[in-house]
C-alpha cells in the first residue's frame, strides 16, 4: 500500500476530528476525491464510536490504586535498597573460592604431605603395595571436597538470600 | 491486582524516572484524585476500545496510574499529564499483548443498560457492530486512531507511545484510516450512507 495523501487532507482531516460541520468546498472536494472520502468516513466513524456512550461501569476505587501505588513503591525501594546487599553476597562468595584456590596452589606441598601422614599406616600397608598417594588422587580428593563445599555454600546463600 | 501491579519492573522505573528529570516530584494524593476525577473515564473508555473487555481495561487503568504513581513526574500542566497518562496506558496495553494476555478474556457483548424497554434494539445492535468493526483493525491502528482523531494526541507523542518513528506515524494513521473506511465499506456503511 502506498502513501498518496491528497493535498487537501490534512485541512480536511482536521476539519472532521475537531467534529466541525465541513464547508462547502470541502464537501465538494470530498465529492470528487476518494482518497479524502475515505479517510473522513474512518474519522467520522471514530468520532461516531466515542460519543457512544459506554454501558455504566464502575471505575477501581482511586483510593484502592493510590494504596497500592504506595507499596508498589515501597517494594520498589527495597528493592533498589537491597541491591547492593544482594551484589555484596555474589561477591562474598566469589572472594571465598578465590581464597581457596590461592590457599590450594600455595600450600599444595604441605597438604599432600599431610593426606599421607593422616592415613593410617595398616591401612597404607593394607593397601596391596606399599607405594604413596598418587598427586591425581589427592587432586580428585580436592577437587570433591571443593564442589561439596560450594554445593553447601549455594545452598546457604540462596537460603540467606530468600529469607 | 497487587500482582500485575508487581509486574512493573525496576528497568520501566528507572526509564519514567530518567525521563521524568531532575526536578520530578511524585504525584501527592489530592493531584492523584484531580487526575483520577478528570481521567478515568475517557481512559477507561479508550482501554474498553482497545481491549473489548471491562475487565481489563480495569486491570490496565489501574496499573497506568500505579506505573504513574510510581515515578516522579517533572510535569505537572494538565494536558501534559493527560498524554503521559494515555501514554503509559498504551505501553501497560502494549505489554498486555505482548504477554499474551489478548484472548484470555472474551470480549464482552456492549449492553445498554440506558436503553429503555421500549427503545431500538437496533441501536444497541448498532453500536455492538461498531465496536466489533474497530477491534477488526489492529491493536496499534486502534491506538494510533483513538489517540489521534479522539484524544486528539499529536504525531510526537504517538509516537513515542507506540514506539515508532514520528516520520512514518502519519503514514500509518493514513493506512489505518484507510483499512477502517474498507472495513465500514464492507459492512455497509461506506461512502453515501455517512450521516
Amino acid at each position: 500500500m502506498t502513501f498518496h495523501a491528497c493535498s487537501h487532507e490534512p485541512d480536511i482531516l482536521v476539519a472532521a476530528s475537531g467534529g466541525r460541520e465541513l464547508s462547502a468546498a470541502f464537501e465538494a472536494h470530498l465529492a470528487s476525491c476518494p482518497s479524502c472520502r475515505e479517510q473522513v468516513d474512518a474519522v467520522t466513524f471514530l468520532r461516531g464510536l466515542a460519543d457512544t456512550p459506554d454501558a455504566p461501569h464502575q471505575l477501581p476505587d482511586p483510593a484502592v490504586i493510590w494504596w497500592k501505588a504506595q507499596l508498589l513503591r515501597r517494594w520498589q525501594a527495597e528493592r533498589t535498597a537491597a541491591a547492593p546487599i544482594e551484589r555484596m553476597r555474589w561477591v562474598e562468595l566469589a572472594a571465598g573460592f578465590a581464597s581457596l584456590a590461592v590457599f590450594l596452589a600455595w600450600q599444595w606441598e604441605g597438604l599432600v604431605g599431610l593426606v599421607a601422614n593422616v592415613i593410617p599406616a595398616g591401612i597404607a600397608a593394607a593397601s596391596a603395595a606399599p607405594r604413596s598417594i598418587s598427586p591425581m588422587a589427592v587432586v580428585l580428593l580436592a577437587g570433591a571436597t571443593a564442589s561439596i563445599g560450594a554445593l553447601v555454600l549455594t545452598a546457604l546463600h540462596r537460603r540467606l538470600g530468600s529469607s | 491486582m497487587v500482582e500485575q501491579a508487581a509486574t512493573l519492573d525496576a528497568e520501566d522505573v528507572g526509564a519514567q524516572e530518567a525521563d521524568a528529570g531532575a526536578r520530578a516530584e511524585l504525584l501527592n494524593e489530592s493531584e492523584f484524585q484531580d487526575l483520577y476525577r478528570l481521567n478515568a473515564r475517557p481512559l477507561w473508555a479508550y482501554l474498553y476500545r482497545l481491549t473489548g473487555n471491562a475487565a481489563d481495561a480495569d486491570d490496565l487503568l489501574q496499573e497506568a496510574f500505579c506505573r504513574m504513581l510510581a515515578a516522579p513526574l517533572a510535569v505537572r500542566d494538565e494536558g501534559e499529564l493527560r498524554a503521559y497518562l494515555f501514554r503509559v496506558a498504551t505501553n501497560a496495553a502494549t505489554d498486555l499483548w505482548r504477554r499474551g494476555g489478548r484472548g484470555k478474556r472474551r470480549e464482552e457483548p456492549l449492553t445498554d443498560a440506558t436503553a429503555g424497554p421500549a427503545q431500538d434494539r437496533g441501536n444497541a445492535a448498532l453500536k455492538q457492530d461498531m465496536a466489533r468493526t474497530f477491534r477488526d483493525l489492529k491493536p496499534q491502528e486502534r491506538m494510533m486512531l483513538w489517540l489521534a482523531h479522539v484524544e486528539g494526541t499529536g504525531h510526537r507523542e504517538i509516537a513515542e507511545a507506540l514506539g515508532v518513528k514520528a516520520a512514518s506515524v502519519p503514514v500509518l494513521l493514513f493506512r489505518a484510516r484507510r483499512k477502517l473506511a474498507g472495513l465500514l465499506r464492507k459492512k455497509g456503511y461506506g461512502p453515501g450512507e455517512r450521516s
